[in-house]
């Protein structure tokens, strides 16, 4: 939820400038004035993300010690190792500066630094979204330009109903299902787990491995991400088709499928590039339930935990190398942008 | 050419989307043979991998078989030699001198010795380790005449000295590592170097944790080369792989009581089920608060707890209520007379005429407890529906575990609360804790509030007590009070269960199943 209150304001702003500007911007200039302009953001992220996750019920300590009662000594030392003896001012200070230094911190919970602890598991997550986002752009792309042509007719009404089903169903529920039915009745693929525990492959054999393990979890995730995107490519594509300039192209004698292809999706895409953007901004809320029921160890998995442990550093870290990623996502959705609509220039 | 450049950017920008695919794989590593390891699951990965500064489930599970420490205890309880290859006991039972293994080695070739042991229990356990301090407080010294005898001298006898002396209370941790040490954030902490059947091998952070076969063990070298703990956060997901074979065993606290009945039926799957080390689930009452004050409230709402019910609906049978003040599993303490299912019953109309004796109408009560325990959701709702006939009215507070403990233990902001605590495998060590007079303020201890004198002197004398049938009877008089006092509501005593692939052998064999992993193997 975070990530998606984070976007909505650069993209309007970045829109608003788009139109107005006009003209005496080029393209990187824009792009460096939007990384500038996130910096007071990012430092905002920081200062919020800190105070609520500081001002939360619980203890990061007690949720350290066990199960039998500590040495009061103990919870001593280890309050002054974290830091935690001090005022939450000062706290916070000692925060943005070790960031500015680009020090993320160490982990309560997993006593390893967190830049290390959140790449590696925001790379698995990414892996498993980006292959999410491709397979089910393609999926969705396909229906929803086959439901746009062949308008009204079964494939299209197929098409309608698939997306409001399959965006009604809580992926929770439709791993559950699919592990059932591929992992444990057929037996064809693994249930759970990024790569085989017993055989360790090595090479391309590791990556193919991998790519089995992904299956469930990204046929999992993708339902949603088809149904909108399939819903979004059939309206502003029949809304496209239906427009002045392809009726005139029509008219010219342009053939259908070129019509479709070079006026219809080329503005439709702008809204479909929109989508993808935003899919990333879910990376997180989003994959924490996949990443559960499939025992995928990414980063929503990681910060549940954090949550959990009350580790702070980590779930900082966490929060602001997502909110970064989300800016960058955006940039490029912007940029992406000016190549798909020809209304759309920086300079 | 315009058109081409276009384009090569939009590919450029869909290539750096894509990199961090590259992320994702692990160093690969050498294939092995199957049937030559054994998958563990795990519902999380552990804080680090020192056992000497928790006393948390998950470190241990990896840690006792990567470390050693001087006793381990079979199926009876029983202590055994484990790098301790023998030991004397004086007369008075206060001076224990142990006889270490000789030649034995750590894992990166180091000798061990005795300076380990002392190093260890006086610089680290004694500091870090909740349940060794309270060992650590009747020690008057420790010491190493050579390097293979230690000398341990106690102020007073106590009684589960012996057995407070394996990997779980008392690790073993190298000297020439951690001396002088930061132990909280030293890379050790984290990648353990210990003198156990198994070393270290790798942690793959949220995956899972692989460790070896140390081929220079003091004992019998492990029979299954490799075990891999994996971590699976999703309890259906663990019973799930089971079934498909990605997982050889689950252990009782990672197994879903919901899924048994789905393994029981699976030919390849055994299901073991028993009691090993005793644990109680109750619910602590706020003693302070009105009006719980009042012994005769407490009765009545004893009585109106179902307690079978509970332990048919939330946990599968898996428990025992015939049970006195501690429990029923350690013979010597249990007595029929105090046994809380006979004085207790499940009875309304007794509950009702005990509110009308204390003159005590309607009331409220808020139960708060961890809402990361499924069985707990379900028990709560089983006395809600109980005590709504008595005219209590039950308001449920889940809270997350670490606001739990703030809750309970911290600001003692709560009328009933629900804990299971393990007896540790004493009842000293485990179950005195949460009748003895406690000060406000720490975890895991008792949080009623109730003080009574004489319970604390014959729990205090039954620690130091060794001779058995002395015990009892000083347990005995302690139940007769704690059974009338009710000062908390002891639900009933668990029974363990666990699953794993029927063709594996030889596990179970000491009291805490987590140990002497080395000793299973694969049926043939």
């Amino acid at each position: 939820m975070v990530a998606g209150r984070i976007r909505d304001r650069p993209i309007r702003q970045a829109q608003k400038e788009i139109r107005v500007s006009g003209s005496g911007m080029s393209l990187w200039r824009y792009a460096a004035m939007r990384v500038v302009q996130s910096l007071p953001l990012i430092l905002g992220i920081i200062v919020i993300n800190f105070l609520l996750i500081n001002l939360a019920p619980g203890d990061p300590v007690t949720a350290l010690i066990g199960d039998f009662p500590a040495p009061a000594e103990y919870i001593e030392t280890v309050r002054q190792q974290f830091g935690l003896d001090q005022s939450l001012g000062v706290r916070l200070l000692t925060y943005i500066g070790n960031v500015l230094q680009g020090e993320l911190g160490f982990s309560f919970n997993y006593r390893v630094p967190v830049l290390e602890l959140v790449l590696a598991r925001l790379g698995r997550t990414l892996v498993l979204m980006i292959t999410t986002i491709v397979f089910a752009t393609a999926v969705g792309l396909g229906l929803g330009i086959m439901a746009a042509k062949w308008k009204d007719s079964p494939l299209d009404k197929f098409a309608v109903g698939f997306a409001t089903v399959g965006y009604s169903i809580p992926v929770f529920w439709s791993g559950q299902l699919l592990i059932l039915l591929f992992a444990v009745r057929l037996g064809w693929l693994p249930s759970s787990g990024l790569r085989s525990t017993r055989i360790a492959y090595e090479g391309l054999a590791l990556y193919g491995d991998m790519a089995r393990h992904m299956i469930l979890p990204v046929l999992a995730l993708s339902l949603r991400y088809i149904a909108l995107t399939t819903r979004l490519t059939r309206s502003s594509l029949i809304e496209t088709l239906n427009s002045d300039y392809v009726v005139a192209a029509r008219t010219r004698g342009i053939p259908a499928t070129r019509i479709l292809w070079n006026h219809g999706l080329r503005a439709a895409a702008t809204p479909i590039i929109t989508i993808i953007g935003y899919h990333f901004t879910f990376i997180v809320a989003g994959s924490a339930l996949v990443e559960t029921v499939f025992g995928w160890p990414g980063v929503g998995r990681l910060m549940y935990e954090s949550i959990g442990a009350r580790d702070y550093p980590t779930l900082l870290g966490i929060l602001l190398m997502v909110s970064v990623a989300v800016i960058i996502v955006n940039l490029i959705t912007d940029i992406l942008y000016a190549f798909i609509d020809p209304r759309i220039k920086y300079d | 050419m315009k058109h081409a450049g276009k384009n090569l950017i939009v590919f450029a920008i869909l290539l750096l989307m894509v990199t961090p695919a590259l992320f994702g794989g692990g160093a690969p590593e050498r294939p092995v043979t199957v049937r030559d390891d054994m998958v563990i699951a795990m519902g999380s990965d552990p804080e680090h991998l020192n056992p000497a500064i928790t006393t948390g489930y998950p470190v241990a599970a990896v840690t006792a078989n990567v470390y050693s420490a001087l006793v381990w205890r079979d199926n009876e309880g029983t202590p055994q030699p484990d790098i301790a290859r023998s030991w004397d006991v004086s007369e008075g039972d206060t001076v224990f001198t142990f006889h270490l293994r000789d030649n034995v080695q750590w894992h990166d070739g180091e000798p061990f010795t005795s300076a380990d042991v002392k190093f260890t229990m006086d610089e680290v356990l004694s500091q870090y380790h909740g349940r060794f301090e309270n060992i650590y407080r009747r020690i008057s010294s420790i010491e190493t005449p050579n390097d293979s005898t230690v000398v341990i001298t106690l102020n007073e006898p106590y009684a589960p000295f012996l057995i407070s002396l394996t990997v779980f209370d008392a690790p073993i941790l190298p000297k020439h590592i951690f001396e002088g040490q930061n132990v909280f954030d030293h890379a050790a902490t984290t990648a353990p170097v210990g003198t156990g059947p198994y070393r270290f091998v790798n942690w793959d952070r949220g995956n899972q944790i692989v460790v070896e076969r140390n081929d220079n063990y003091f004992g019998d070298a492990a029979n299954i080369s490799r075990i891999i703990f994996q971590m699976i956060p999703d309890e259906n997901a663990r019973t799930v792989a089971l079934q498909t074979g990605e997982v050889d065993y689950i252990w009782g606290f990672y197994l879903p009581t919901a899924g048994l009945s789905e393994l029981r039926a699976d030919p390849n799957i055994e299901v073991w089920q028993g009691v090993r080390i005793p644990a109680l689930y109750f619910l602590f009452v706020n003693n302070d608060n009105e009006p719980l004050d009042n012994p005769l409230v407490r009765q009545a709402i004893m009585h109106a707890i179902d307690r079978d019910l509970i332990v048919d609906l939330a946990i599968e049978g898996l428990g025992n209520t015939a049970i006195g003040p501690m429990g029923s599993a350690f013979p010597y303490l249990y007595d029929e007379a105090f046994d809380l299912s006979s004085l207790y019953p499940y009875d309304l109309e007794r509950a009702r005429a005990l509110l009308n004796e204390a003159g005590v109408g309607s009331f409220e009560l808020t139960i708060v407890y961890d809402s990361g325990r499924p069985a707990f959701a379900d028990a709560v709702d089983i006395m809600r529906d109980g005590l709504s006939n008595i005219g209590v009215t039950l308001n449920l507070q889940p809270q997350e575990r670490s606001v739990m403990i703030e809750s309970v233990y911290m600001q003692r902001n709560y009328d009933l609360s629900m804990q299971s605590f393990t007896s540790g495998g004493d009842p000293s060590i485990g179950y005195h804790r949460i009748y003895i007079t406690q000060a406000f303020g720490t975890p895991f201890v008792s949080a009623t509030g109730y003080s009574n004198e004489q319970v604390d002197e014959l729990l205090a004398e039954a620690a130091i007590t060794v001779d058995l049938d002395r015990r009892g009877e000083l347990y005995r008089q302690a139940n007769a009070i704690l059974a009338e006092d009710l000062p908390l509501f002891p639900l009933f005593e668990e029974k363990s269960v666990e699953a794993n692939n029927r063709d594996l052998r030889g596990l179970r064999e000491s009291l805490d199943v987590r140990d002497q992993l080395h000793r299973a193997r694969w049926a043939d």
